[in-house]
């Protein structure tokens, strides 16, 4: 799968947060693959995700959600247009 | 809010300006984006972009780097990049290091802990109710709570033990943060404040006594964050889902807020304030304009909507009474002013005899500015100048960088104290008596001129004066006063080192060091504490480490007699030479001749030091240095 299939928005703020080019977000990019995609990194991401889209995420989803491929499709259930 | 391709176009922006290492457009498109969002994604963005940049920060905006550790017990990381930005929007940048959760009293205790290894400038203690105040919550649930005095007591008796422990050993300034008050609590809003020992009250009390706390210790600045929480409302100010989930103590909504109340706080340990106002007359300090509309027609008072003015007025007379300087700068007849104030004194907060200078004229007021900065020989970097017309602002703004300029929204009369006290120029964590005093000061200086004028030589002026000098330890300056001198004066100052409080009192507890200072009077009156020298021996010398006074007593021999002292004391504690040590600076270049002028030779040390400094040397055992005979001098018999 390619960077394409993430959305440009969540792309550029991922790649903000993990310090990586945006060509690098694939749906496939996790914590186990990106060194610099720690606990404190994740944590940022979820609260940047939260207010770039204007949502709450479950606390107890949030440990779950460390891939991309998870966070869009937590997105989508939540009803935000991506 | 501004369209995403806005957005995009000012990312773009600021990453070209970061690429091409500019500090300056890199600073000034991160303002704007983060002006118009403050989304997390842009603050992280320009915590990116600005970290990319930081030594062109420090080296073409001469931002100050600090080596910062945070000692805390909560999750303080996903808020490092606002603290970084707002660092950086404040001209520092922030080396941050973030200690252990459980960790924080053996890193405040313990002399090899990480805190220690890793010799931070600035050491920010962030630790929440749980850690400071676990027991309280349930003491104070009645109300009642016989025991939360003492539990009080012993919370800061805890607190000032980490505090002292750790200053014994570091040298770091310090940034105490307070509690923030709970905002529901099984009591309710009532009984919170009817009850005597509601959490409530026993929060505001500990945080009362932190406060008093960090006013004992040097280089410790108390944080009050629940003065902060409660402007931005403390029920958004903390995220109850993310605090219980990852023990995160702020919102991400307030990061900013936070970061920002942070910055401006411990900045006061680095920077001086401010010293002088100078305001505008028409549409600023009244209503209307005085040469149109005269001086029953223009608007101050306790009347509508004169009182917003006399608001803005009350607000400057409380500046000017913590010793800010009030200086009027308006385009006016000057007749028609004094006029003004004394037909409508009954409805002024403030009389002609507040300010210390009157620039009514019809000159540029750029110009003006320079002349007051002259008259009351104070750096350009001391002003602050406050006037509703956009254009005369640009234009000193042009003219005159270093001057901070404050535009009055003359639309909003309302929000003119608001805009003035959200600037942090006028900060201060220590007020001294030599701060207040200083306008009268002034007033006197003002006479003294006009003496000086009517007298024929300079040395019968300087006699007739009858200046007395007395010197005492730096340490009963009171220190705080001698630290502020060692923070904020710049041209007669001869190595301008910042030195701390805790390393004030290492030159006065050395063995052959010195820790001095000079207070000064004359006939015109008490100009307080105004000079400060720092020495340390080594071998048979006598090193000064920093000598410096303040502007507005120069050129009266008192340097010649700080410096006198200085010897003698070396003198007398055995030292055969005495050396001096010159670093130069933008402003400093008034004092470059003193040593030589004072009979010290040119020498190179063996071990070569710091390549800037220029080092003097004199002889004690075969002269001493004379302290001008005009002076009086005190403090130094034993």
């Amino acid at each position: 799968m390619s960077n394409e299939q993430v959305p440009a928005s969540l792309r550029e703020l991922l790649a903000d947060i993990f310090e990586i080019s945006s060509e690098q977000v694939t749906p496939e990019l996790s914590m186990g693959t990106l060194d610099s995609w720690d606990s404190f990194r994740h944590l940022q991401a979820i609260l940047a995700i939260e207010g770039e889209y204007g949502v709450q995420f479950d606390p107890q989803r949030i440990p779950e959600l460390t891939s991309v491929a998870r966070l869009q499709a937590e997105l989508v259930k939540m009803g935000v247009a991506l | 809010m501004q369209s995403d391709t806005e957005r995009q176009e000012l990312r773009r922006e600021i990453k070209d300006a970061a690429a091409r290492r500019d500090a300056a457009a890199t600073v000034a498109g991160a303002r704007r984006l983060l002006a118009a969002s403050s989304k997390p994604a842009d603050v992280m963005f320009c915590a990116t972009a600005f970290a990319g940049v930081a030594d062109a920060l420090r080296e073409q905006l001469g931002a100050r780097r600090l080596k910062t550790y945070v000692v805390r017990s909560v999750t303080v990381e996903p808020m490092l990049p606002a603290l970084a930005v707002e660092a950086v929007l404040a001209n520092y940048v922030l080396d941050l290091e973030v200690g252990g959760y459980g960790s924080y009293a053996d890193e405040l205790l313990n002399s090899d802990s990480s805190l220690e290894k890793f010799k931070p400038d600035l050491v920010l203690i962030l630790l929440d109710m749980e850690e400071i105040a676990g027991r309280l919550p349930e003491m104070c649930a009645d109300g009642i709570g016989a025991e939360v005095e003492r539990e009080i007591e012993e919370c800061v008796g805890r607190m000032a033990q980490l505090l002292r422990s750790y200053r014994a050993g570091g040298t770091a300034r310090i940034l105490l943060q307070g509690l923030v008050v709970p905002d529901c609590t099984s009591l309710g809003d009532v009984g919170e404040a009817n009850l005597p020992h509601s959490l409530t009250k026993a929060v505001q009390g500990l945080n009362q006594r932190l406060a008093a706390l960090c006013g004992t210790i040097s280089d410790c600045v108390f944080f009050d964050v629940d003065r902060l929480a409660a402007r931005h409302g403390r029920a958004r100010w903390r995220d109850a889902r993310m605090f219980f989930a990852s023990r995160l103590a702020v919102a991400a909504d307030s990061f900013r807020d936070y970061a920002r109340g942070l910055v401006r706080t411990f900045a006061t340990m680095y920077r001086a304030p401010r010293k002088v106002l100078c305001t505008d007359l028409d549409n600023t300090l009244w209503g209307g304009v005085l040469g149109e509309d005269g001086p029953e027609g223009i608007a101050t008072g306790s009347a509508f909507p004169g009182n917003y003015y006399l608001e803005y007025q009350k607000y400057l007379k409380q500046l000017s009474s913590r010793g800010i300087l009030l200086a009027i700068v308006s385009k006016n007849n000057e007749d028609d002013v004094r006029e003004a104030f004394n037909v409508r004194a009954a409805d002024l907060a403030l009389n002609l005899e507040s300010f210390v200078a009157l620039k009514i004229n019809w000159n540029e007021k750029a110009d003006s500015i320079r002349e007051l900065a002259r008259e009351l020989s104070l750096g350009l970097d001391s002003f602050v100048f406050v006037d509703d017309n956009a254009v005369e602002c640009e234009a000193v703004r042009q003219q005159l960088p270093e001057v901070v300029v404050v535009e009055a929204p003359a639309a909003e009369p309302w929000r003119l104290v608001e805009v003035l006290s959200e600037q942090p120029f006028f900060d201060a964590a220590v007020v001294t008596g030599d701060d207040m005093h200083r306008a009268e000061e002034y007033r006197a200086q003002a006479r003294r001129a006009e003496l000086a004028s009517s007298m024929g030589s300079r040395d019968e002026f300087l006699a007739s004066l009858a200046i007395v000098c007395s010197f005492q330890s730096a340490l009963d300056a009171p220190l705080a006063r001698a630290v502020q001198l060692l923070a904020k004066t710049n041209q007669f100052n001869l190595t301008t080192r910042r030195r701390s409080a805790a390393e004030v009192e290492e030159f006065a507890a050395a063995a052959g060091g010195q820790a001095v200072v000079v207070r000064v009077r004359d006939r015109f009156g008490d100009a307080g504490v105004v000079g400060l020298a720092l020495a340390r021996r080594q071998g048979d010398a006598c090193y000064i480490d920093s000598l410096l006074l303040s502007c507005r007593v120069i050129g009266r021999g008192i340097e010649s007699a700080l410096l006198a002292y200085v010897g003698e004391e070396a003198a007398r504690a055995g030292a055969k030479r005495l050396v001096g040590e010159f670093i130069a600076t933008k402003k400093n270049a008034p004092c470059a001749g003193f040593y030589s002028a004072h009979g010290f030779s040119r020498f190179v040390p063996s071990e070569e030091r710091s390549s800037e400094s220029v080092f003097y040397e004199f002889d004690l055992t075969s002269s001493a240095i004379t302290s001008p005979k005009w002076i009086t001098l005190e403090g130094n018999e034993r």
